[in-house]
């Protein structure tokens, strides 16, 4: 039994549990929903920390098990961990585990919600650690549907119904469009396997290479749908209503986790499988990118609802990672997943603290908030930490990641790294800045006078954790990369071996490999 | 023990304060200050046995450890050790410690000491990186790093609107000229290779010609770090604003060390910068200089006459960068630190005695209710206007005599602002401390503790040695200028100005004492300012700041803004409005239409059925 | 002139062309219904020739069993008209619209 299988098994045996604890005990449910993501935090920090000393298995991969399930179509349970995933699975249980601690908030139906986030927790999980592309998407699935009926009932604002339609609609669209893309890919790869593993060896090792025509449409597809789950720019306006009106804790999961599935998804399947044609479209997702770090980050400025704001930057911050992904080099992918990593416990951090000042204030609105750090200095001090590791303050993972991905991309892309440049100091800087000096500097009005700071340690635990997190992997960035680095390699390979025959490919494969020269 | 371990000691005493602070002493004023200052003062003295252990060596030394290692993005924590490094090392630390020593004065009676002297630990901490630092990335994280402190530390007294501000402005104007200064960064690492300074000096050497066309660009983007960071013009702006912190602060900060980073990069990648880029950078450091100084004379905040007097001796500093003067530079920013320091601190003392008023027309007669202040004060100035013997003639004398040398241009501007700084300085001594007390608070002014007095002392008297502690040739050794033989006496080293470049000296002095004696001629006495009434418009604009805040908020501030309010308009009504929830109602539209054929009417479906049917009979025998 | 297969499919189309517009087209359910009877009723002509035409016999026993399914769907069709009269009072099939979305 492979340690995954207990980190993903855990929540969801713990939502079973939970149907039948009856409404009365709400302790009970608070306690089993934050034991259970507990015991799963610890399972990945200890994966993490055995991951180098983990036997690697035949396929590459560290912690592995397999269970066959349907033989005839090729779909098993297999789970195992690499260099990309292992910090993906981390980062995920502990921010299931931050989230859990933030659910106090909710008042009503707490059984159904714990069982949905568990639910939610376990999909996720089970999707990062998935190597087989069927029950990949199933994992995300689980994951998506709870969503839905989480902002719909437990959502907040006047515009929750919509919003949670809109947003599960929206994903399932481009959920549906990867699912197409993936069951081509199955089809057209001619191994009869959704097995990834083994996927990646009948295509690259034994050179079946898939025909550039099959190629041409799957690869958008792909793309495309996997660019909706991240809100690529254009799609993504799904994310600001999403999260302003969804539920604390559903927010800082989505955001933070099940937004990566799309960026694994890229980098795990349609980059390695599909080198030509993706080499082709890295140009359109590099200039696509700036779309959200600039134009995001800057219609993030003008946004009057803290939660919004967030939402916005968050989609902003997915710019950074497309462009490490579009990059093709390894400086760039490595620097892609950091963020992603990073990114994960960001967005956790700052809609939790979100949630804290709605939950005390009952407004998220800038204009009317104010000087709250004189009464709530560690929430004000987590907000501002946040602040700046959004807007890439070194000391903090954010700034590793986006540093790395920014020297990845200039040799390919220098107009587009000069603008994301622009977007990630300058506009980061001034809507984190706004919204701090907006929310906890200045005098303190009257009304707020009765806002109470985090009392105890229970309460804070989730945001110190978060941001101890956030701290470690910034100071210690070597930790993720010494990880990331060698499987990043494997498919920038797989990538430039694949794709040097593309026309339009030729131009990022040679900057690719005067960058590997050096 | 090998010694290379103190510099790490030394570096990270500091954060080691910050975090104790932080997270464990926040209810305990005394232990806090206690903790910081310690800190400070160890880390002078364990640089004092590191300088005494290693000399002061022009060899180069360094200490690192891998931080971030991609393929060919190689950034590694380290140390460097090299005659500049050892000198900024104790300046720092020498400096800092006495500003923390004067900090426990003046900031006793404040309800949050513990969060203060975190912050200036957290500074002391990046500052020490910055000058530590033995590649560019490493530079540039604890060059955002000490953005970040002083972020927190102008804006500690945050209820203040002013102050956040202030804050919020300081940080941003940086990130402008750190946007030039990454691009910088980019660039020499694709062309030269690497990110290490020692490195790139190597390389740069082998291949002069690496940087190509864009050796120009590069220059410039770097010296945009520089620009923000040392406050040159057009980024100069938030200096000034900069004086909402507590005066500690700003003498720590926005006179000593954090706005010097930006002349010390300089010195330090000064190989990499060509000529043409450094004619720009010399005419820019001119410009401010000069713009500053006239600004300074109409400002009658006594913080910031001071500061934009540092904006205006930092002018000088970048001037002399430009003049391929690297040695002048940071001789004049050591002696800067000290009496600017000085400067800000006895302004302090005066504020603290005055129960914290800030306007010098309503001071005055302090001279006898302050003595140690006023003295200190009077030595402080004399050196800012760079009378001999203080340290300030002979730092602004090399400058000039740089500036003689290589650009007739840039020394009339040099000397003129050579007869302004004395000038305004001296319009600030007349008001603030001789003449008659012009307010009740002046009448009840007393002097400030023991606590906050010796360190005044001791800048001032570093204010009058340093021209004599062979400050100049431990950086002429960094930077192989030729070295300066030591004067055979005393006396000729202190005529020794006079000696080498005479023209220079002489109208430098000549223009310190028509500044000063305009300043005595017309505020001795004086108890309104005669200036508006004789320049009328003029002085306005000098006081207004010539509206370079109001110009870059209607411009620059106003686009940014008007870009992202289209691209709000453009995300509502477009994307979403047209494309998605046109999506939305085009299916809800195809719905409905569809819904009609439901009619519930059963001959319409008797109808439908036999349409189908006769459909399917046609295509079938077709 | 000789009556050929073609002029009973003609009457048989014509016919099952009338019931058709009946049910299409006419108000009353009994009328309804028994348009639809004619139309099955036309069909029936057409077995019955082509049962004559082809000497084939089988044509002719599957009228029988229409004649019996049409029999019995009557009865049970007039039984809920019946039903439906006196539940609402009328007999026009425009009211009956509780099918409709």
């Amino acid at each position: 039994m492979s340690i995954l299988t207990f980190i993903i098994c855990c929540p969801l045996l713990a939502a079973l549990l939970l149907a039948f604890v009856p409404n009365s005990f709400r302790v009970v449910m608070r306690g089993v929903a934050v034991l259970a993501t507990l015991v799963s935090a610890l399972l990945a920090v200890l994966m993490f920390l055995l991951f180098n000393g983990a036997q690697v298995g035949a396929t590459g991969y560290r912690f592995e098990q397999q269970i066959a399930w349907v033989s005839a179509l090729g779909i098993s349970y297999h789970v195992g961990v690499d260099g990309i995933n292992v910090g993906l699975v981390l980062m995920g249980a502990i921010v299931a585990f931050a989230a859990a601690c933030v659910s106090w908030e909710i008042k009503e139906r707490e059984k159904e919600f714990y069982i949905l986030l568990l639910v939610m927790a376990g999909g996720i999980l089970g999707a990062f650690a998935s190597l087989d592309l069927f029950f990949f998407y199933f994992f995300h699935e689980l994951a998506l549907v709870p969503t839905f009926i989480m902002i719909g009932v437990w959502g907040r604002g006047e515009r929750k119904n919509y919003a949670t339609f809109q947003i599960t609609l929206y994903l399932s669209i481009g959920a549906l469009l990867a699912l197409v893309g993936l069951i081509a890919l199955y089809v057209q790869s001619g191994a009869n396997t959704f097995d990834i593993p083994a996927l990646t060896r009948h295509i690259f090792t034994e050179q079946h290479a898939l025909s550039p025509g099959a190629q041409h449409f799957i690869f958008p597809l792909l793309l495309f749908g996997f660019g909706i789950l991240v809100s690529l720019w254009p799609f993504h306006t799904w994310a600001p209503l999403g999260y302003g009106s969804a539920p604390t804790a559903t927010a800082m999961l989505h955001a933070g986790v099940l937004k990566k599935f799309g960026l694994y998804g890229l980098i795990r399947i349609a980059l390695p499988l599909l080198p030509n044609e993706a080499q082709g479209w890295m140009p359109v997702l590099a200039w696509l990118c700036l779309g959200n770090l600039v134009y995001c980050g800057w219609v993030a400025m003008r946004q009057k609802d803290f939660n919004w704001l967030i939402g916005y930057s968050s989609v902003a911050h997915m710019g950074f990672i497309f462009l490490g992904i579009a990059s093709l080099t390894l400086i760039g992918i490595t620097g892609a997943v950091l963020v992603m990593i990073a990114h994960g416990f960001l967005a956790a951090l700052m809609f939790g603290l979100g949630g804290y000042i709605f939950q005390q204030t009952g407004t998220l609105r800038i204009d009317e908030l104010g000087g709250l750090l004189r009464r709530m200095p560690f929430i004000g001090m987590a907000l501002m930490m946040a602040a700046f590791a959004g807007c890439g303050l070194p000391g903090f993972a954010n700034f590793a990641g986006e540093i790395t991905v920014l020297f990845g991309a200039w040799t390919v892309f220098p107009q587009v790294t000069i603008l994301a440049c622009w977007g990630a100091l300058i506009i980061g800087a001034v809507y984190a800045l706004r919204a701090v000096r907006n929310i906890l500097h200045g005098p303190l009005p009257d009304k707020w006078a009765g806002v109470a700071d985090a009392p105890h340690l229970w309460r804070k635990l989730p945001f110190v954790i978060l941001l101890a997190s956030l701290l470690i992997f910034g100071c210690f960035p070597g930790l993720l990369t010494e990880k990331i680095k060698p499987n990043a390699e494997q498919i920038v390979k797989m990538v430039q071996a694949g794709g040097r025959n593309a026309p339009g490919g030729a131009l990022v494969t040679q900057a690719a490999a005067k960058e590997d020269a050096r | 023990m090998h010694p290379e371990l103190l510099p790490w000691i030394v570096l990270f005493l500091p954060l080691g304060a910050a975090v104790l602070i932080t997270l464990f002493t926040q209810r305990n004023r005394e232990l806090s200050a206690a903790i910081s200052i310690g800190a400070v003062v160890a880390g002078f003295v364990l640089s004092l046995i590191f300088r005494a252990w290693v000399g002061w060596q022009p060899e180069v030394r360094e200490s690192a450890v891998t931080w971030l290692s991609v393929g060919s993005f190689q950034v590694d924590f380290g140390l460097r050790f090299d005659p500049l490094s050892l000198a900024m090392l104790l300046l720092v630390t020498g400096v800092a410690s006495v500003i923390h020593i004067y900090s426990w004065g003046y900031m006793k009676e404040d309800r949050s000491l513990p969060r203060y002297f975190a912050g200036l630990s957290l500074f002391t901490f990046s500052m020490l990186g910055i000058v530590l630092a033995s590649n560019f990335l490493q530079l540039f994280i604890f060059w955002e790093l000490v953005g970040v402190s002083s972020y927190v530390l102008i804006g500690f007294w945050f209820e203040r609107p002013a102050a956040a501000d202030a804050g919020k402005k300081a940080f941003i104007t940086n990130r402008l000229g750190d946007f030039g200064f990454l691009l910088g960064i980019l660039l020499v690492w694709t062309h030269l290779g690497s990110l290490n300074f020692t490195v790139l000096q190597e390389n740069f050497t082998a291949d002069p010609q690496a940087l190509g066309t864009l050796a120009t660009v590069a220059g410039l983007l770097i010296f945009c770090g520089a620009m923000g960071k040392s406050a040159q013009f057009p980024l100069h702006v938030w200096l000034p604003d900069a004086m909402e912190g507590p005066t500690p602060v700003s003498a720590l900060i926005h006179a000593a060390t954090m706005v010097a980073a930006g002349v010390y990069m300089l010195c330090r990648v000064s190989f990499l910068i060509n000529a043409p880029a450094l004619e720009i950078i010399a005419w820019i450091g001119g410009i401010t200089a000069l713009l500053s100084a006239v600004i300074g004379i109409q400002q009658n905040d006594i913080k910031r006459i001071l500061a934009y007097s540092t904006l205006s001796q930092l002018g000088y500093m970048v001037m002399a960068v430009g003049l391929h003067g690297p040695t002048p530079a940071m001789y004049h920013l050591t002696t800067h630190a000290f009496f600017k320091a000085l400067l800000f601190l006895g302004a302090g003392s005066v504020i603290l005695g005055l129960h914290h008023e800030q306007d010098i027309w309503k001071m005055g007669g302090l001279r006898k209710k302050m003595p140690v202040t006023f003295w200190t004060f009077i030595v402080g100035t004399l050196a800012l206007a760079g009378l001999p013997p203080f340290s300030g003639f002979y730092s602004k004398d090399s400058i000039l005599a740089l500036a003689a040398e290589h650009n007739s241009g840039l020394l009339i501007v040099g000397v003129i602002v050579a007869a302004l700084t004395p000038f305004y300085m001296f319009r600030l001594v007349c008001v603030a401390f001789l003449g008659a007390p012009k307010s009740d608070a002046a009448g009840h002014a007393h002097e400030s503790p023991q606590g906050m007095l010796w360190p005044l002392r001791i800048l001032a008297t570093l204010s009058i040695v340093g021209g004599f502690i062979g400050i100049e040739q431990l950086y002429a050794s960094q930077f192989h200028t030729l070295p300066l033989e030591p004067s055979p006496s005393f006396l000729q080293e202190l005529i020794a100005p006079f000696v080498h470049a005479p023209m220079a000296a002489v109208s430098g002095l000549v223009a310190a004492f028509v500044g000063l004696a305009a300043a005595w001629a017309l505020y001795a006495g004086a108890t309104e300012d005669p200036l508006p009434a004789r320049l009328g418009a003029l002085s306005r604009w000098m006081r207004d700041r010539f509206y370079f805040d109001e110009l870059y908020e209607a411009t620059v501030i106003r686009l940014h803004d008007l870009i992202a309010a289209v691209a709000a308009w453009l995300d509502r009504w477009i994307i979403a409005g047209v494309a998605v929830r046109g999506t939305h109602g085009t299916v809800e539209l195809v719905g409905r239409a569809l819904r009609l054929l439901q009619t519930g009417s059963l001959q319409t479906y008797a109808f439908l059925f036999a349409m189908g049917v006769a459909l399917v009979l046609y295509l079938a025998l077709k | 002139m000789t009556v050929g297969l073609e002029h009973y499919l003609v009457v048989s189309v014509m016919l099952f062309a009338l019931g058709l517009t009946g049910v299409i087209v006419r108000r009353s359910v009994l009328v309804i219904y028994m348009s639809l009877e004619l139309m099955l009723n036309a069909a029936n002509l057409a077995l019955v020739a082509f049962s004559r035409f082809t000497n084939n016999l089988d044509g002719q026993v599957f009228v029988f069993f229409v004649i019996t399914v049409a029999a019995a769907e009557v009865s049970v069709g007039l039984a809920l008209i019946v039903a439906l009269y006196r539940k609402r009072q009328a007999a026009h099939v425009e009211d009956l619209r509780t099918l409709k979305l």
